[in-house]
């Protein structure tokens, strides 16, 4: 038993981190047209071989685990990564056709996540992808988009885009079962995780040399105390993470249950974060060239997808675990 | 990472278990009193003689050597199997950081002699830290030792003693450089209750009991041979007890807690509300439980992963405080919610644990967050020491 990244595991998320802070830095988001994964991204990251990481080797994946998938999409959530990542590397792993998922997990080929609104769609990716992958606790599904009739709306998150889809096509292919819907879960677990380690990080640099009536605010306890809650929070939902993410590599029976709580705990910590991260800044906080609202803003994009309170709660309450 | 148990990690579990089901002592555990402490004792000492005391101790202290993952095992079966609980039990203070302290700060001579006593239940300790004006502020204290001889005399009145009438010895921490100024000039000492010159006062509480004391010191004698670290290194002692306190001290409470919120689910779907409906059917309660249970598998999650991050380095590191803190103010929002739904029944209250559990745990939420350093304090400690922000202080 170990709970913490070690050996490869730490290293694959030292390079993720590097990587990514290069691709993907967050303050891209101050640019215009900055939302989604455009081709020239997903060509970059495909090579490197991130969007295979949770698929087996015999299906031309790294053949890794679960876990480095959680430790790669926290980095990804750090940058506040777009979404089509995530359903990039989630319909890599639910294609049967090998051609097709070559060109996914080369990144040829662009995938957006649609996500179930009522009687419609919502859409959130590139409008390069040609793909839409539609995951539920029940089964996943991968969509043609070019026929689909999509409609553009403004979106709140710069860093995905967000459009309507009235009617799909029959889907392209499909598969019953849990177990896109919880690598799903855990990589938006994971990128939650992520969000809230970056709204602490910004703003305990911030308490350090922002000073008030003569003393850094970080002396004062108002400030102090709520980022200790807040270094907690994220402790406890990082924490669950890595518990959720070893259970699904290792297959045990009360892995979703594990996961659903992973999911929960990091809705509420990357809120809590963003939230008091924007509180503790002051004036600056609020600002359009402050990174602070691109935290917030896709920490709620987050928590709308694989799962939010009520639904993850419902299913948690008569959970039962294992030892 | 990994979440696999070993093959000894679970033939121990179902050895622990399996002498759980027959030996957990049926009757109730009396409320207080001396009645109280020995049935403490007498559990301490089955545990010793069937070998399950010191799970996690050295064996050349009497322990059984064992992983800290191990422990985390044992205390999940104790909870389970409803054995006595650790944070009333008068031994608490003896198994969770005076044992420790000896073992990790004491001469050979305090080792041999305290250790073997405290694994057996013949000795019970109490702590006596905190002062009328030094409680967060500790380095306050003011209980003052004079060295004459190889004696030291120790005159002040210490305060919120837990057990002291019980104990039969104390980790007594006292001023001797009068003039020192907070850390510097401290002594961390053995303290035997028995000895001429200590009086003991009980403080009734809120929740009825007589169970913290003020100690007062008149021209008390102690052995020098019973300084624990150096004349004037109390500070020192202090800190490695407070790191065993704050440290290993919740992990019983950690882990009982994940087997009450099961309780407490299973209690709202035997209750019935005023409008008729089972408090389980309410949307708020079922919400309010389910997101409790998330929090007390975090709980669980971290503990794991700070036991078994110390069964490989050797040392505790530096999140103690934040774990205190999760689990004080989750126990304090799962009994708040029972006392919500749980009706009249909460109201009634003789003092007794054993009677209503649910009253005094939520009376105790406040033990929880004051004792062993308030929530305000491990807050500082985390800002300090994890996050490393300008001091405050
Ligand atoms: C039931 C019980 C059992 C106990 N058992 C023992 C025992 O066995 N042995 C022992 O030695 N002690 C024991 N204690 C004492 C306990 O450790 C102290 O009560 C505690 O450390 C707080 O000290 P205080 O009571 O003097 O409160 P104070 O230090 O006076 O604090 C008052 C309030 O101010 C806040 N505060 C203080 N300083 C700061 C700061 N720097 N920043 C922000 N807020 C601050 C505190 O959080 C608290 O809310 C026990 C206490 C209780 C209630």
């Amino acid at each position: 038993m170990f709970l913490a990244p070690e050996g490869d595991e730490a290293e694959i998320a030292d390079a993720a981190a590097a990587f990514l802070s290069d691709a993907l830095p967050i303050e891209r988001l101050h640019a215009p047209d900055c939302a989604d994964m455009d081709a020239s991204l997903r060509a970059l990251l495909g090579e490197m071989g991130w969007f295979a990481l949770a698929l087996p080797e015999a299906r031309g994946g790294s053949g890794l685990t679960a876990v480095e998938h959680a430790l790669f999409f926290r980095e990804v959530g750090r940058q506040c990564g777009p979404i089509d990542i995530l359903a990039q590397a989630l319909a890599a792993n639910l294609c049967s056709s090998a051609e097709r998922r070559e060109a996914l997990v080369a990144g040829a080929k662009g995938v957006a996540m649609l996500v179930a609104d009522g009687d419609c769609w919502r859409l959130l990716g590139s409008h390069e992808a040609e793909l839409g992958l539609l995951v539920t606790p029940e089964d996943a599904s991968l969509y043609s988009l070019a026929d689909a009739a999509c409609e553009d709306r403004a979106a709140l998150d710069p860093a995905n885009s967000l459009r309507v889809v009235s009617a799909l096509p029959d889907p392209l292919e499909s598969r019953e079962g849990e177990q896109l819907w919880q690598l799903g879960q855990l990589g938006a677990a994971a990128m939650l995780v992520g969000i809230g380690e970056a709204a602490l990080d910004l703003i305990v640099d911030y308490a350090k040399v922002r000073e008030t009536f003569g003393r850094p605010i970080g002396a004062y306890q108002a400030v102090r105390h709520a980022c200790a809650d807040m270094a907690i929070r994220t402790e406890a939902a990082r924490a669950q993470l890595w518990y959720a993410s070893t259970a699904l590599k290792e297959s045990r029976g009360d892995a979703s249950a594990h996961i659903d709580a992973a999911k929960h705990l990091a809705n509420e910590a990357a809120m809590g974060s963003a939230d008091a991260n924007i509180q503790l800044h002051g004036g600056i906080g609020v600002t359009d060239e402050h990174d602070a609202h691109l935290l917030l803003k896709h920490a709620l994009l987050l928590t709308r997808i694989f799962g939010s309170k009520r639904g993850l709660l419902s299913r948690l309450l008569h959970a039962r675990l294992e030892d | 990472m990994d979440l696999r148990y070993s093959d000894e990690d679970i033939a121990f579990r179902a050895r622990a278990r399996e002498w759980l089901k027959d030996n957990v002592p049926q009757e109730r555990r009396p409320a207080s009193g001396k009645a109280a402490s020995q049935f403490d004792r007498d559990w301490q000492g089955k545990l010793f003689e069937n070998g399950w005391a010191g799970v996690a101790w050295p064996k050349e202290y009497g322990g059984l050597g064992l992983s800290g993952l191990q422990q985390v095992i044992w205390y999940e079966e104790l909870s389970r199997a409803h054995a006595p609980a650790q944070h009333i039990s008068t031994a608490y203070v003896a198994q969770m950081h005076a044992g420790p302290t000896v073992m990790a700060r004491g001469t050979e001579e305090q080792r041999a002699f305290h250790l073997p006593r405290i694994l057996s239940g013949k000795s019970l300790w109490c702590q006596g830290f905190s002062e009328p004006n030094a409680g967060s502020d500790l380095a306050a204290l003011k209980t003052k030792g004079t060295v004459d001889g190889d004696t030291i005399i120790v005159n002040g009145a210490k305060m919120w003693t837990t057990d002291a009438a019980h104990a039969d010895f104390m980790e007594l921490l006292i001023r001797t450089d009068p003039d020192s100024q907070r850390h510097k000039g401290l002594t961390w000492l053995i303290c035997d209750m028995t000895t001429p010159g200590i009086d003991i006062k009980p403080i009734r509480t809120m929740l009825q009991d007589d169970h913290v004391n003020m100690v007062f010191f008149d021209d008390v004698r102690i052995p020098l041979a019973n300084v624990v670290g150096e004349v004037g290194g109390g500070w020192s002692t202090a800190l490695a007890t407070l790191s065993f306190e704050r440290g290993l001290g919740f992990i019983a409470d950690q882990l009982e807690l994940f087997e009450r919120v099961g309780r407490a689910i299973e209690l709202a779907g035997t209750v019935r509300l005023d409008d008729g409906r089972l408090a389980i059917e309410h949307d708020d309660i079922a919400q309010r439980l389910a997101s409790i249970k998330a929090d007390t598998m975090a709980i669980r999650a971290m503990t794991l992963a700070e036991i078994t991050e110390t069964d490989r380095t050797g040392e505790p590191g530096p999140k103690g405080s934040m774990m205190k803190l999760m689990v004080t103010t989750t126990h304090k929002a799962l009994s708040q919610l029972v006392g919500e739904f749980l009706g009249w029944g909460f109201m009634e209250f003789d003092g007794d644990r054993a009677t209503n559990p649910w009253t005094h745990d939520y009376l105790w939420s406040w033990v929880f967050s004051i004792a062993g350093g308030t929530n305000e304090i491990q807050r500082e400690i985390t800002a300090d020491r994890v996050l490393e922000l300008p001091k405050a202080r």
